[in-house]
């Protein structure tokens, strides 16, 4: 479980997230809603431990992020996947994906490399296994990113905006692969602008709001009356709907 | 001994010169690859106090004369410190704490040329910063190094004359001598110039091939 209670994150005078609870169970795959500025990415560092929080608790399956001895093992049940990608450039497909489990899980390198290979077949990439990142497309970039992110048999994935530096015809080919994965019970913190995507696969909505949590609803019912009786969701959802 | 012509002996003492300024450059330059980068890590690592002393020392070799740095050691040891050192030991000292400078702020802009997107990938992914520092940043630093590493051996190379002065028999020493003996200043000074320009085409041309293995190697064009 990740477990977050009373989270403040400030940058200077600027607070950014203002009091955040949220638990995200085992299987359970929750969708981050608000917009722009409201502090999705803000979050999901925070979770991930990229940024320092200034207050409150967030623990992942108990180890608490914000102490250094217990980041490592807390780092090991999350993967996180980037809005931009964030591959090596200087390291093929394989070895993206492998790094992190030889270099942290002591994996052989061999099998490391032989499960690399597994999961870039099961995103469709068997032929592009060799390329550098260079030497692919945005969208078989993230799929490598992608992969990189389960070869670590993560508990949990953080992607955050994983598609919006892609065009549709890719952002459709990461969505099916991310469906996939829902579907096999992968525990995920999903944030994006893909409203339509994010109600198909979601068990839960949380609706980020100036740094506050405003709304934390069953998916259907983030998206009916409860939901809308939130001027903030309502305004939210019809201007979406509109672009 | 009269001023005479040149000897076939002569080729040999030019040769032997050139071999004295070849290992002086080679040995100075491998010793400040060793502390220009262990002085980068130092700084990569933030290593409190270390990290300063390492910043000052570097700003001071970088903006003093190599002269007055060789003299410094050469005249100035034996005087404070009552430490002899030979001619040779001195030109050894300050011309690798010269290119450890120099080198230094190479390495430093090297690994900040790698981006942070990557390296906060590899911490989220849990590599220390040691793991990070050899499988993210070096393999990438180093290809972004070899280019101005190069300029800077090839500066370096012809720096070494200076040594002449307090006495080491290298290329230039040979060449003032030669020039005393023979009084032929243009023919001795075209033969060492020569000998100079030599080495320092071999030494583009090395870096250059490095430079295209290294990228050959990884066949990484940036992004
Ligand atoms: N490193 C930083 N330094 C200062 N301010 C920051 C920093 N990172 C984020 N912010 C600010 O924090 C606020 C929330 O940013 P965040 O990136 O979390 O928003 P977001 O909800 O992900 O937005 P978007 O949908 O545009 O990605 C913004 O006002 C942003 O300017
Ligand atoms: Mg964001």
């Amino acid at each position: 479980m990740i477990s977050i209670t009373g989270l403040r994150k400030s940058f200077g005078a600027a607070t950014v997230l203002n009091g955040i609870d949220l638990e995200i169970r085992q299987g359970e795959v929750v969708s981050v809603l608000g917009s722009s500025g409201s502090g999705k990415s803000t979050l999901i560092r925070c979770i991930n431990g990229l940024e320092k929080i200034d207050a409150g608790k967030i623990t992942v399956d108990g180890f608490d992020v914000s102490k250094p001895r217990e980041l490592s093992e807390a780092r090991k049940r999350s993967g996180t996947v980037f809005q931009l990608f964030n591959l090596y450039p200087h390291m093929t497909a394989v070895q993206n994906v492998a790094l992190a489990p030889i270099e942290v899980l002591k994996v052989p390198r061999k099998q490391a490399e032989a499960e690399a290979r597994e999961l870039l077949h099961s995103v469709g990439l068997t032929e592009r296994a060799d390329a550098y990142p260079s030497q692919l497309s945005g969208g078989q970039r993230q799929r490598v990113g992608i992969c990189r992110a389960l070869a670590m048999k993560p508990s949990y994935l953080l992607l955050d905006e994983v598609t919006s530096a892609l065009d549709p015809e890719m952002t459709s080919e990461v969505l099916s692969i991310l469906a996939a994965l829902a579907k096999t019970g992968t525990t995920m913190v999903f944030v994006t602008h893909e409203i339509e995507f994010a109600r198909s696969i979601s068990s839960r909505i949380a609706f980020l709001d100036k740094g506050q949590l405003i709304a934390d609803l069953p998916t259907e019912e983030f998206f009916s009356a409860t939901g809308m009786a939130l001027p903030r969701v309502a305004q939210f959802l019809s201007k979406m709907r509109k672009d | 001994m009269r001023y005479g012509d040149f000897t076939p002996f002569d080729i040999v003492l030019l040769l032997q010169g050139l071999g004295v300024s070849l290992a002086l450059f080679v040995s100075t330059t491998l010793i400040g690859l060793v502390i220009g980068t262990a002085w980068a890590v130092i700084r990569f690592y933030r290593v409190p106090v270390l990290m300063q002393a390492v910043t000052f020392v570097a700003e001071l070799l970088k903006n003093s004369p190599v002269l007055v740095q060789l003299f410094l050691v050469f005249f100035g040891l034996p005087a404070f410190l009552k430490i002899n050192v030979t001619p040779t030991e001195a030109a050894l000292i300050t011309l690798s704490g010269n290119s450890a400078a120099f080198i230094y702020v190479i390495a430093v802009s090297a690994i900040e040329s790698v981006g942070r997107d990557q390296i906060e990938a590899a911490r989220v992914f849990g590599l220390t910063r040691w793991q990070i520092l050899r499988r993210v940043i070096a393999p990438q630093a180093t290809a972004f190094a070899i280019g101005p590493l190069t300029g800077l051996l090839v500066n370096q190379l012809q720096v070494t004359s200076l040594i002449s002065v307090i006495g080491v028999m290298d290329l230039t020493k040979v060449g003032n001598i030669l020039n005393l003996r023979t009084l032929k200043p243009f023919l001795v000074w075209t033969a060492v110039g020569l000998l100079y320009y030599l080495t320092a085409k071999l030494v583009t041309y090395a870096g250059a091939r490095f430079e295209k293995r290294l990228r050959a190697h990884t066949a990484w064009k940036g992004l």
